[in-house]
């Protein structure tokens, strides 16, 4: 009688989830053994040419730079959101510095994104105080490159590492770091020694946060990037809307999705006893800033 | 006698509450006392504070601009009288997002809602199978949600536009009400329920006067952060809309990407302010709600 | 009152004018204390008098608004807790939860990279100085909280320090618990020799271990001495509420020769002291006298021509406790006095005394102490 209840409750979902989420998944998974249409589409026979197409050197090198866009930018968001969530931690009005870390990603994505373009552009803000302070100079362009895609992923994911972080940092007993000062390390030492082990799975959570989304970006290197940034997302696209080779864009999605999802529960199953999922931080301070994406 | 005995072991009992939330507060206080000894990662969080403020300001810096070109050619409000007079795709646009936003959110939350309820009050064989299929969704890059419905609607031949789109959002929102009404449901003690019980209330009574209105803060939240989410969604949307069914980030997209007209600096604006206005209000309100 | 046996190694310490502000709340004003080596010294307040401040300013995690402190002679003003020669016990432990009882313990020597050979070798004498070295591979949520309090001790003795500074050391622990440890910190300082600075709350623990006593409250030192004097001699009404428990009677100096005073108390009438004060005929004065030191009878007592208090009640209130009655006695004034009565003699035939029998209250003029009226 209890089972079954269980089980209705949770019916719908699994249904929805079922219909709109597995199957299309599996769907992906069909097709990039498929053999690719002539007019899009695919025709009904087995075929790894999809995987073929993707040791292509181009699709090669975008997927290497797609690797190491997301490692730099998530070093970079984590280096800076670290101190961050310290400050907060260690603040003694939280509730407001919080506030402010979270406001501005309560606008709209891409308009985060074109406000980056009215900043960085030719005929951008820089620009404008550049020419202000030098008339008659040429504009400089700062857009259109792989560091202005990784400056605005940084902007765009700093709130998702900043959260965790923040939330493992309150939890931390600052007391050990007066121990660890009065038994003799530097303050450098206590950072590194205490602080730093021990806010581990905030670490973790705030790296997947960051790097997931990254790794799977589409619309920054789209605006902001150059033909020198597109990202294995773009390709994605690309193959699926323009090339129509959908055999090949669901063989990109796959090794995507599988990278991925063997990253997290590699990084998030390592600690399964003192860590409950990755979400060891609170999963819904983490979210309030979920309109970043 | 039992009655009077039982109330005065209720007034100590809220007594002792009262005396723990004080001590509580007095260690925070205390805390207050020790200065933050590190200024420089002060320093970093003001400058962060900054960076993220500046693309906010420059925006509505430019949408009193009065030259079309990003340069500075005076004030005025021209293209606030643009967005208002002259946009109707743009308000068009506007009017799917809400109501996008609204019911999927409205999806989202009864599903997710349900779920939660079901995985944590009961436990059945395929529990954590349910709670792992639906933390999924959420790891999953966006790009490849939103290429596999794409691919999925293609293949059952539906005809791309607003009830794709709905589909799509109700789907990536189902994860994080989920998450979100559960957490608030395993916050609170489960010997209320068990009193419930004692006290004679049947199941239907137990959902209906306990679970639900405990959980109610954590669904309007759940609610609240679906219509974030909805609203801010573009890559899924990209992929799954069709005609008729643009939202205002592909709009926004439109305009980046064929024409810039100021009138984007004017609507970022008011979207700034408005986010502000609103959310901030509602956040508010949530969390006096969820304190009560 | 020294401990003999090992030889003094710890430094003294001279805290001169010191004070301390958090805001606009005042910790501490213009303290003064001087600390020998060697010594078991506690500082002893409620919450927030200023004790664990001082402490923290001692061990350099704070710097002082104004004064200065001074260990062995020298100013440490402006040191890093690093370089003071003290280290700190403190109150939540702080154990570093991802490292082994062992790795804490050696967390010091590490730091300085000392040679591994020499860690091992310090590390377990001093896990065997708090019989720890059992559980050596542990990590800290695996201990018990005495355990845990052990472990914190052998790491702040590890560096060898000349003092070490305790706050509340023993309050997460249970009664029982507690009364060990504080024998153990006992025997442990009579090892080491060195100076121990002890923070805490709890009177019974201060008054039981300490060799001296600073009483503190509101960012003042009230009085400092041994623990013998504190009780016996309190020279403030505070120090004399706060430690034990008394009884206070307001009284106007009627007649004074040398220690010799008379008063008089409004609405219980004339009161004997013996002690020494600077109050003159006419003045207010307070005196106190310990609930232990009046005898409690059913029969008026003869005074023999003795300066002896005698007085009239009814008993409001009596707590038997097993080796003692805690007696509260309503005075005809309408004013209560605490009793306590020894049960060493009860299977002798005394006659037993319940509530709401008339009885009377007699106690010595010497037992009776003069304090300064100050409640804080």
């Amino acid at each position: 009688m209890k089972q079954r209840a269980g089980f209705l409750y949770t019916l719908p979902q699994i249904l929805w989830l079922l219909v709109f989420f597995l199957a299309p998944l599996c769907i992906i998974i069909a097709y990039s053994f498929l053999k690719k249409g002539l007019y899009g589409g695919v025709e009904p026979q087995f075929s790894l040419e999809a995987y073929q197409a993707m040791a292509n050197p181009s699709i090669l090198m975008v997927a290497w730079r797609t690797l190491r866009i997301s490692v730099i930018a998530t070093i970079l968001t984590i280096l800076i959101a670290l101190p961050c969530g310290y400050s907060i931690a260690r603040s003694s009005n939280q509730a407001i510095r919080l506030f402010l870390v979270i406001v501005p990603f309560w606008t709209n994505f891409l308009v985060r994104i074109y406000a980056w373009i009215a900043i960085l552009g030719n005929e951008g803000f820089i620009n404008d105080i550049i020419r202000w302070v030098a008339p008659g100079s040429a504009g400089i362009q700062f857009l259109y490159n792989q560091w202005a895609v990784v400056l605005v992923l940084v902007y765009m994911y700093l709130p998702y590492a900043i959260l965790p972080l923040f939330s493992t940092i309150d939890k931390f007993d600052f007391t050990l770091l007066d121990a660890a000062r009065d038994l003799g390390a530097t303050r450098f030492q206590s950072y590194t020694r205490v602080l730093l082990p021990n806010i581990r799975s905030g670490l973790v959570t705030a790296g997947l946060f960051t790097f997931v989304p990254i790794f799977g970006a589409y619309a920054v290197p789209l605006l902001i990037g150059g033909k020198d940034s597109y990202m294995l997302g773009n390709i994605i696209a690309d193959q699926l809307t323009k090339t129509r080779n959908w055999p090949l864009a669901s063989a990109i999605s796959m090794t995507v999705t599988l990278s991925t999802t063997i990253l997290v529960f590699l990084v998030a199953l390592r600690k399964p006893k003192e860590q409950k999922w990755v979400f060891d931080a609170d999963p819904s301070a983490a979210m309030s800033a979920a309109g970043g994406r | 006698m039992v009655s009077t005995t039982h109330h005065g072991r209720m007034r100590r009992l809220a007594m002792l509450w009262r005396i723990r939330r004080i001590l509580r507060k007095g260690g925070k206080a205390a805390r207050k006392f020790m200065p933050v000894r590190s200024p420089a990662s002060n320093l970093i969080y003001w400058a962060v504070i900054g960076f993220l403020f500046l693309p906010l300001f420059v925006l509505v810096f430019y949408s009193f601009n009065a030259g079309r070109q990003a340069q500075w050619q005076g004030f005025s409000l021209v293209w606030y009288q643009r967005l208002v007079m002259d946009s109707p795709e743009l308000w068009r646009a506007f009017t799917n997002s809400i109501m996008i936003a609204g019911g999927s959110a409205l999806m989202a939350t009864a599903i997710g809602t349900l779920a939660a309820i079901g995985t944590t009050r009961y436990s059945f064989r395929l529990r954590s199978t349910v709670a792992t299929l639906s933390f999924i969704p959420m790891i999953l890059p966006e790009i490849v949600v939103g290429v596999s419905l794409l691919v999925f609607f293609a293949g059952i031949s539906l005809k791309l536009g607003l009830f794709t789109v709905w589909i799509a959002h109700t789907t990536f929102n189902i994860p994080y009400v989920y998450l979100l009404v559960s957490a608030r449901l395993e916050e609170s003690d489960p010997s209320i329920i068990e009193a419930a019980k004692d006290l004679g209330a049947n199941e239907m009574q137990i959902l209906f006067r306990i679970i639900l209105p405990m959980a109610l803060p954590g669904i309007l939240s759940a609610f609240l952060t679906a219509v974030t989410l909805s609203l801010e969604d573009f890559v899924i949307t990209f992929f799954v809309t069709g005609p008729g069914g643009t939202t205002l980030p592909l709009y926004i997209y439109s305009m980046i990407r064929f024409g810039v007209s100021p009138v984007i600096n004017a609507l970022s604006a008011v979207m700034v302010a408005g986010t502000v206005l609103l959310v901030y209000p509602a956040r508010n309100f949530l969390k006096v709600f969820a304190a009560r | 009152m020294l401990h003999g046996g090992a030889a003094v190694k710890g430094s003294d310490v001279t805290v001169s004018g010191v004070s301390k502000s958090f805001g606009a709340f005042k910790a501490l004003k213009d303290v003064t204390l001087s600390i020998q080596k060697g010594e078991f010294f506690s500082l002893l307040g409620p919450s927030g008098c200023g004790k664990t401040t001082l402490l923290r300013l001692i061990g350099g995690f704070e710097d002082p608004d104004a004064g200065t402190i001074e260990i062995d002679g020298r100013s440490v003003l402006g040191l890093p807790p690093d370089k003071r020669h003290c280290n700190t016990v403190f109150q939540s432990y702080a154990l570093f939860p991802h490292l082994t009882v062992f790795e804490n313990v050696a967390f010091p020597l590490r730091i300085r990279k000392t040679p591994r050979k020499i860690i091992d070798d310090r590390v377990m004498h001093y896990l065997s100085l708090v019989q720890l070295e059992m559980h050596a591979g542990k990590k800290p949520s695996q201990l018990s909280g005495g355990q845990k309090q052990r472990v914190a001790i052998a790491r702040a003795l590890i560096n060898e320090p000349s003092i070490l500074l305790l706050d509340e050391p023993l309050s997460a622990l249970d009664a029982k618990l507690r009364q060990h440890m504080l024998m153990e910190l006992d025997s442990i300082h009579d090892k080491v020799g060195i100076t121990f600075i002890y923070v805490t709350h709890d009177q019974q623990e201060a008054l039981s271990v300490s060799d001296r006593i600073a009483v503190m409250n509101a960012g003042e030192v009230l009085q400092v001495g041994s623990p013998r004097q504190i009780y016996e001699n309190p020279s403030t009404e505070f120090v004399a509420r706060f430690i034990g428990e008394t009884n206070i009677f307001a009284m106007k100096i009627t007649g004074k020769e040398g220690v010799h005073i008379s008063g008089k108390v409004a609405g219980i009438g004339p009161l004997l002291v013996d002690d020494e004060t600077d109050a003159q005929v006419g003045d207010e004065a307070l005196a106190t006298i310990r609930p232990e030191k009046i005898r409690i009878s059913r029969e008026k007592p003869q005074t023999n021509g003795g300066r002896i208090n005698i007085m009239h009640g009814v008993v409001a209130e009596p707590i038997y406790s097993g080796f003692q009655t805690k007696y509260i006695v309503r005075l005809d004034s309408g004013m209560t006095v605490t009793v306590f009565r020894q049960h060493a003699n009860w299977s002798e035939g005394i006659p037993d005394i319940d509530w709401k029998d008339e009885v009377y209250l007699s106690f010595s003029a010497a037992d009776m102490v003069i304090v300064e009226r100050r409640a804080t």
